[in-house]
């Protein structure tokens, strides 16, 4: 096993464990109150429970088919950007769609290594149909990516919104997606064995065996995907998963407190918990609970001395 | 302090925790211009000045931008300083723990470490809008800050790369004094989570902070404390009514209803086993008496058991605590609760008032357990209408109405059509504003704006939080004469606060006596429309 394998299985070990980890942590967190927002997709447009009288005796169609319907041109179109900040839609698209080509692409690579290493024929219709696409999703993907990375680096540098807020990691993720982008472009287009030595290198990952060497650029291209991934779980663009929560636990999450529900179970842990706030009018002392509390008024009794 | 190249104010986020001047200005010729015959630079004067005295005695707190709404005494000493800047952090670790702070943790913690700062949120804000993009206002502006602070002192990891993420801040006095004020600054109308690709909710964020210093310093503005949740656990509502003036009250009103309708209203007090316990915000038994005698007129009409408690908290829908206080909130939902329970009612019908539908309907679901279903009055209202029961003539509504969608029953409760099927029925001249429904502008006195009136904060509220509201108003009528009181305009309001809110922005600009707008609820209108009623319960002198 090389330097370059060890590489490979520790980055992606870090990006899963890491990702795992962040989501774990967040999943974890307690039931809080509800923080609904509309448009509720699962409600059917106009159909909030809250519409009808006696709602709780209803019983309740979610409609998830309504949830994708947001949540596709949301991912795929940035529809929010499209909607809400024109001027950046097309610059953030850009990196995102190139992005997703790209890990498509990913996804590519893989079967077809698997192909190959099944012992299909290097010149059957269907492992020519995938080199074909590889190839053009590298160029797409790679050159969308790029145009993307570039104007957003003049976007977060020119525009008075963005840039009185960029931090240093901006510039570093579109420099960092930049890269990942230019060098996969490059890559495939001057190495006419860009194919084979991808595939080799999946099959290489895959099977522990030797891996072929790369051109110049080909290095450049595994080092910044990999460093990518170990950097990638511990910035905020993990929010290509935590938006799983911000929508589907948050925003969306209406389901009543129903006798007997698992919803009335985590009340009764999160109210059962020791309070330490130190205002006077909370009465906490760091062992009375919610429900210890529940009952008070938020009346500070002056001192009478001090009154005196 | 404006930055010296482009006068952008405050220049950075940084400047926060610098200098003894105020970091923003509100200058009257930056803010949205308002449409005719409202354009005039005499329908935006300038913000009044603060005293001497009270920026002595409110020292750093009254330097954010030349407004205060809630101020904090300024310490005598730098020790003082220090101590509050410390029990700060300390109450900063605890909006991230669990125990501390299961209520909203989950949504915090999103909201802190997934903003990617792109800024599509900021053109949603009508208070960042309306101010002329002052950028002290930009709902991202104080998220910023804690998302800092919660960076530097309270995530763990290695410094330098938090501060690669992140940037840094100074934590100090001034920075804390200023971000109080700060955070009175924003409705929580949460228009700018709407917009938010990635879910971070900016709204969330400014009612955390205001949570820390509420629960952890004892700050909080004192109409929505003292005079707010505690006068309401103690006395029995907000309006410092006890169970016996209220009573009368409203004995008052039903007389007065009886007389105006020629058929007898009656409230039912503390009626155990009715169907329904009805709790409105006490403060329309005050302002808008005709509000609760409409409201009762109907439930009677329509054949409908019900009651009202004169338990402390029982006959006051408001829960302040929804604004700035967790435990506060879990008080008063609880106190209602219980009211609900003991009567033995099979529901709670919840008047019109957009917070009270927030924290009983949703909010309040997770503060304990076995609770009573809650219910809001613009369904059941709906349903009345929908039934026949009434005998109801349209043209006794012969005049402009427009609605104005209260934020947290549309937004959060999603109770968008119900209001609506009644206003086709009853009001011919109905038209809508534009944007409405869940996409609609907060009224300018969310988040307890509405009641909070000291120092020179109504101005603010007039001309800046409620800037945008009243140009839709005036667009909504842009088909009428706006140059005359003659032709009648009636902003449909079904909201205690966005009505208070709406009030005091039409007598701000005189837009009563200019163009004959006028508000109120929807069972007014509804009551003004019955066949039977002997007097139009609509007096337009009186309104």
């Amino acid at each position: 096993m090389s330097v370059l394998h060890a590489l490979v299985y520790l980055s992606v070990l870090i990006f899963v464990v890491a990702c795992f980890a962040r989501g774990l942590k967040i999943a974890r967190t307690p039931m809080h109150l509800r923080w609904e927002l509309q448009p509720v997709p699962h409600e059917k447009p106009g159909k909030s429970m809250f519409e009808q009288v006696n709602w709780w005796e209803h019983s309740r169609d979610k409609n998830h088919f309504g949830e994708l319907g947001i949540m596709i041109p949301e991912i795929l179109l940035l529809k929010g950007v499209w909607e809400h900040n024109r001027g950046l839609w097309f610059p953030s698209w850009a990196l995102h769609f190139g992005l997703y080509l790209l890990i498509g692409n990913m996804a590519l690579i893989l079967l077809l290594t698997i192909l190959l290493l099944a012992g299909t024929a290097q010149s059957g219709v269907l492992v020519n149909v995938l080199v074909g696409l590889i190839r053009t999703l590298s160029f797409i993907g790679g050159g969308l990516g790029v145009i993307g990375a570039v104007l957003m680096f003049f976007k977060r540098t020119f525009d008075k919104n963005m840039s009185k807020y960029a931090t240093p990691s901006h510039y570093f993720n579109i420099i960092l997606l930049g890269a990942i982008f230019a060098s996969t472009v490059l890559w495939a287009f001057a190495d006419h064995g860009y194919i084979s030595r991808v595939t080799g290198l999946y099959a290489g990952v895959l099977t522990a065996s030797p891996i072929p060497a790369f051109t110049t650029t080909g290095y450049l291209n595994v080092a910044v995907v990999l460093l990518f991934f170990i950097y990638l779980p511990f910035t905020h663009m993990t929010h290509f998963f935590t938006k799983y929560f911000t929508y589907h636990t948050i925003r969306w999450e209406d389901q009543p407190n129903t006798k007997g529900s698992k919803i009335e179970q985590n009340i009764v842990k999160n109210v059962t918990q020791p309070v330490s706030w130190a205002s006077p009018h909370i009465g906490a002392d760091g062992k009375k609970n919610w429900v210890d509390l529940a009952g008070g008024t938020g009346e500070v009794k002056q001192d009478k001395k001090e009154e005196a | 302090m404006a930055c010296q190249f482009c006068g952008v104010q405050p220049a950075s986020v940084k400047d926060i925790s610098k200098g003894d001047d105020p970091i923003a200005k509100i200058d009257p010729k930056d803010l949205m211009p308002l449409p005719a015959p409202y354009d005039g630079p005499e329908y935006t004067p300038d913000i009044a000045e603060l005293k001497d005295e009270t920026k002595k005695t409110y020292g750093k707190s009254s330097t954010l931008d030349g407004v205060l709404a809630a101020g904090i005494p300024q310490p005598e000493t730098k020790e003082e300083e220090a101590e509050l800047v410390d029990k700060f952090l300390d109450g900063l670790h605890k909006l991230f723990t669990k125990e501390d702070n299961w209520t909203f943790l989950q949504p915090l913690m999103l909201s802190m470490e997934h903003c990617a700062r792109c800024q599509t949120c900021v053109e949603n804000c009508p208070v960042y809008e309306a101010s002329g993009f002052n950028e002290v206002y930009r709902p991202t502006y104080r998220a910023e800050i804690l998302r800092r602070l919660y960076h530097q002192h309270v995530k763990p990891g290695n410094k330098w790369f938090k501060t690669f993420q992140n940037n840094g801040i100074e934590l100090n006095y001034t920075l804390i004094s200023r971000l109080y004020e700060l955070s009175y600054r924003c409705t929580l109308c949460r228009r700018c989570a709407q917009s938010c690709p990635v879910g971070v909710d900016n709204g969330l964020i400014t009612r955390e902070i205001r949570k820390l210093f509420s629960q952890q310093l004892g700050w909080a503005p004192k109409e929505l404390h003292e005079k707010g949740t505690v006068q309401q656990l103690l006395v029995g509502s907000s309006t410092g009514m006890n169970s016996v003036v209220v009573k009368d009250n409203i004995e008052f009103i039903d007389e007065d209803m009886t007389e105006r309708l020629g058929w007898e209203v009656k409230t039912p007090w503390d009626v155990k086993g009715a169907d329904v316990l009805l709790i409105e915000n006490a403060g329309e038994f005050l302002a808008w008496p005709e509000n609760h005698g409409c409201t009762a007129a109907l439930l009677d009409k329509a054949g409908i058991s019900w009651t009202m408690s004169s338990e402390i908290a029982g006959y006051d829908g408001v829960n302040y605590g929804l604004f700035y206080d967790d435990v506060q909130l879990a008080r008063v939902a609880s106190r209602h609760f219980a009211i609900a329970k003991e009567l033995g009612v099979k529901k709670i019908v919840m008047g019109e008032c957009g917070h009270e539908h927030k924290a009983l309907a949703t909010i309040g679901d997770r503060v304990g357990v076995d609770l009573p279903p809650r219910e809001s009055i613009l369904t059941l209202v709906r349903d009345i209408v929908k039934s026949g029961a009434l005998k109801l003539d349209p043209s006794k509504n012969d005049f402009a109405v427009t609605l104005h969608d209260p934020c947290n029953t549309v937004r959060n409760l999603g109770i968008v059509e119900p209001q609506r099927e009644v206003l086709r029925m009853i009001a011919p001249k109905f038209r809508e504003m534009t944007p409405h429904g869940i996409h609609n502008y907060c009224c300018g006195g969310g988040s307890g704006f509405a009641i909070m009136s000291g120092f020179n904060f109504n101005d603010w509220r007039n001309l800046v939080s409620g800037r945008k509201k009243f140009a839709q108003i005036l667009n909504a009528f842009a088909d009428e004469d706006l140059n005359t009181d003659e032709t009648k305009k009636y902003v449909c309001a079904p909201c205690s606060n966005c009505k208070g809110a709406i009030r005091d922005m039409l007598d701000f600009y005189g837009a009563k006596e200019k163009s004959g707008i006028h508000y109120g609820g929807l069972v007014e209108l509804v009551v003004n429309a019955m066949v039977d009623a002997a007097e139009p319960v609509l007096d337009w002198d009186m309104m």
